[in-house]
């Protein structure tokens, strides 16, 4: 595929704040997902499957974990000469305070959008993992003569989100009427993606001046205040998506993708998701294991009984255990005998033997990184 | 400069694999659910400390050649040294094949002379093994050898299948046989050589000189080595190594994988196995599955049971498919209510619902007849047919019938 007229720029850390537990030591960009990947594959896959080439991720805080992931972009095939991937921490390039807008983001990387010569500008957050076909996107919004186009799923505004939402209305035509900022409302709306696409010109000169201003919200600085001027226009999203709103949904996402038909719709045979590659070895399933509906990665070693789980990478799990509707991250041990059901354990988790560890359906228990449960 | 080069050679058709090597070679062939046979000696390779590599290949190198890429997945990407496929290429006089062994690495001396090494490791592509050749170079070193070859202690019985070692107390060799019928030593040759540069430069160049020679490592240059009173030492390797070059070894290879003892470990991260994966979502094990003793990589769909399995990425077992001593070869799928036992279904293979490919020894009348089935790279075996052990399905088989 000859590589697209647009360039990407991901946030890495918006809504950071819906997920604390998983985000003290990361970013919502490199939170874990779907057993071996983390929420900005689904992105950065997204983009550079569709042919775009030149892609910044802005970084606030917490990052080291996601450099550490990216490393130099190969295995998105973004280790380029011309282009490829770049990270921009808080003053990379000029001051810099690291604040949480979105505009005092891209101000950020201003020159980089500068001296890039591509069109379009895709920008997008991390904290939905669906199958966006960019290449569709960037195609219909050239063709339709918008100057920006907001990508939308029709869902109602989930509690989760009440602080966290922004909706569109829309006309007949297709563009947007209106946008409103953390609406309350019941019932279907055009939930807002936080994808955008916008020509590269044109976000540069709304920039500058919402920088002149002191604006801090592309969406109710920038795009709401100039909805005469600015022609934006609604792209629904109708495929599978994963958003992470709070720490249950967090939970519920990696366990509904148990669903086979979630699973392949998440990961169609025509675009794949990328991401870093550790060279685990297969699972190896012991004698007198029992294993039903389960999404397992690589790494994993398992002797006891796990049923309705996501296991992530080289999670060992002893003989006598049984675990039930849990999310087990990278390299937990769950030694013989422990008992888990609705539990989510983060990364390098230990837990002894014997335990019991029993979280509600509803509010599954959270185990933090690197801890030991005794 | 580098210290040690290593030379691999993959050029073998690997012919006793049949059908799974009709398109690929042999170290290129699938093993262990992500691996292919290459990955072990060229991640011991990068685990020793050894960068700087030569992949000689012959027969059927595009899926090799596509395979080693750039080297990246070995860590074998470098600046100076890394990984090269070496196939045999057109000189300014005259154009050869790799005649031999010896030759093959006698054809690329420039290659080797560009890194200026003191020493040459040469290994083949078709041994799965774990192995710290820094020791052997170590002991190479001490013992001042001109050679030093890596042996194992194998059974009386099987040694007329083996380069065979006789030592002195030192361990210095002082008899080699190829292959003997009847010998008084059990230490045997398992392909993997030490060579002063120096030394094998000269044996090389006197080896391409004799007409008569077959240019072959076993059956010429260590003999000549032994006969002009080199220094030859064996060095004792205690641990996992086969040597999977029929089908029968092959598939034994892949079930020691799942034995409770794990003599070949894949799992220890301080001896990684690295390889080129395609990076699939996790495997995914449906309600209603069984699956026991067993290894599933990424992109696996099992909804069937599974007892002593190797599933290979991308490999679907449907419902009630029962699947049992098997391979399951990259991309193959078995469908509803199949039936799999003891047979290996290379890559893209097709077993249609109710299909009956191998059987148990223990169900068998004439237990002689009994033996691993294998259905080729991308065949069908239709809805209902059936597949008897030791069969070797090269084309599709219709529904119904018998192959």
């Amino acid at each position: 595929m000859r590589s697209a007229n647009a360039m990407g720029i991901i946030f890495a850390n918006m809504h950071d704040e819906n997920i604390p537990e998983l985000i003290a030591r990361r970013t919502m960009a490199s939170a874990p997902f779907a057993g071996r990947y983390r929420m900005i594959d689904f992105v950065l896959s997204g983009m550079s499957v569709a042919g775009m080439q030149n892609i910044g991720v802005v970084v606030r805080n917490n990052y080291q974990s996601l450099m550490d992931h990216l490393g130099n972009g190969r295995e998105w095939d973004l280790s380029r000469k011309r282009g490829g991937l770049a990270i921009f921490p808080p003053g990379a390039q000029g001051a810099g305070n690291g604040s949480q807008g979105r505009i005092e983001a891209l101000g950020n990387v201003i020159d980089y959008l500068s001296f890039n010569k591509e069109e379009l500008v895709v920008m997008s957050d991390c904290d939905i993992a669906c199958d966006l076909d960019y290449a569709a996107l960037i195609k219909e919004h050239s063709a339709s003569g918008a100057d920006v186009t907001v990508v939308y799923e029709k869902a109602p505004i989930k509690d989760s989100l009440l602080e966290d939402n922004i909706t569109y209305v829309l006309g007949q035509d297709g563009y947007v009427s209106e946008i409103r900022v953390n609406d309350y409302k019941k019932g279907m709306q055009n939930l807002s993606m936080s994808v955008y696409i916008i020509e590269r010109e044109l976000l540069l000169n709304v920039l500058k001046d919402a920088i002149v201003r002191g604006y801090e919200s592309f969406e109710k600085d920038i795009l709401a205040r100039n909805l005469t001027i600015l022609k934006v226009r609604g792209y629904e999203y109708t495929g599978y998506r994963a958003r992470i709103s709070d720490m249950r949904s967090y939970f519920d996402e990696n366990l509904r993708l148990l669903e086979h038909e979630n699973l392949k719709a998440l990961f169609p045979k025509e675009r794949q998701v990328y991401t870093k590659v550790r060279d685990e070895a297969p699972v190896r399933y012991a004698i007198g294991s029992q294993v039903t509906n389960c999404i397992v990665a690589d790494g994993c070693i398992i002797e006891g009984e796990v049923e309705n789980s996501v296991l992530f990478r080289g999670v060992r799990v002893g003989k006598g255990v049984k675990i039930k509707n849990c999310v087990i991250m990278q390299g937990t041990v769950i030694e013989p005998g422990a008992q888990m059901e609705n539990v989510v354990t983060d990364k390098n988790v230990k837990v002894c033997e014997g335990v019991s560890l029993r979280g509600a359906k509803g509010f599954p228990v959270f185990v933090g990184k690197g801890q030991c449960v005794e | 400069m580098k210290e040690c080069v290593a030379m691999l050679l993959a050029g073998g058709q690997g012919s006793r694999l049949y059908a799974l090597t009709h398109k690929l070679a042999k170290p290129a062939v699938p093993f262990g659910g992500k691996y292919r046979i290459i990955d072990f000696p060229l991640s011991n390779c990068v685990n020793s400390g050894i960068d700087t590599v030569g992949i000689l290949t012959q027969y059927q190198p595009l899926v090799l050649n596509d395979y080693i890429g750039n080297g990246q997945p070995w860590d074998l990407d470098r600046l100076y040294g890394g990984v090269h496929v070496l196939p045999p290429y057109q000189k300014a006089t005259r154009s050869d094949w790799y005649k031999g062994t010896a030759n093959a690495i006698y054809q690329n001396i420039n290659f080797i002379e560009r890194y200026n090494p003191q020493y040459v490791l040469i290994l083949s592509g078709d041994h799965i093994y774990k192995m710290d050749y820094d020791k052997m170079l170590d002991f190479h070193k001490e013992t001042k050898a001109d050679c030093t070859i890596a042996v194992l202690e194998v059974p009386m019985e099987e040694t007329n299948r083996f380069g065979i070692m006789t030592t002195d107390k030192k361990g210095r060799i002082t008899k080699f046989e190829e292959k003997p019928k009847k010998t008084e030593s059990t230490l045997a040759s398992m392909g993997v050589y030490i060579f002063t540069w120096d030394k094998l430069k000269a044996a090389l160049e006197k080896d391409e000189a004799d007409k008569n020679s077959e240019n072959d490592f076993g059956k010429n240059i260590i003999p000549d080595m032994l006969a002009t009173k080199r220094r030859l030492m064996a060095y004792p390797f205690e641990g996992y190594w086969k040597d999977v070059g029929t089908i029968d070894s092959l598939w034994e290879a892949n079930m020691d994988l799942l034995d409770p003892n794990m003599p070949l470990d894949v799992w220890d991260p301080s001896w990684k196995i690295y390889s080129r994966t395609a990076g699939r979502p996790p495997h995914y094990i449906a309600s209603g599955a069984r699956v026991e003793n067993s290894m599933i990589t990424e992109g696996c769909t099992v909804e069937g049971e599974l007892e002593s399995v190797v599933l290979f990425a991308g490999a679907k077992v449907g419902r009630d498919a029962v699947v049992r001593d098997s391979i399951i070869m990259p991309g193959a799928v078995v469908e509803d209510g199949a039936q799999v036992n003891y047979a290996i279904i290379a890559e893209d293979a097709v077993i249609q619902k109710g299909a009956v490919v191998g059987a148990r020894p223990e169900h068998m009348a004439d237990v002689s007849k009994w033996g691993v089935a294998v259905v080729a790279e991308g065949v069908t075996i239709g809805a209902g047919a059936k597949v008897p052990p030791k069969a070797m399905v090269e084309q599709d088989v219709k529904d119904g019938d018998k192959a």
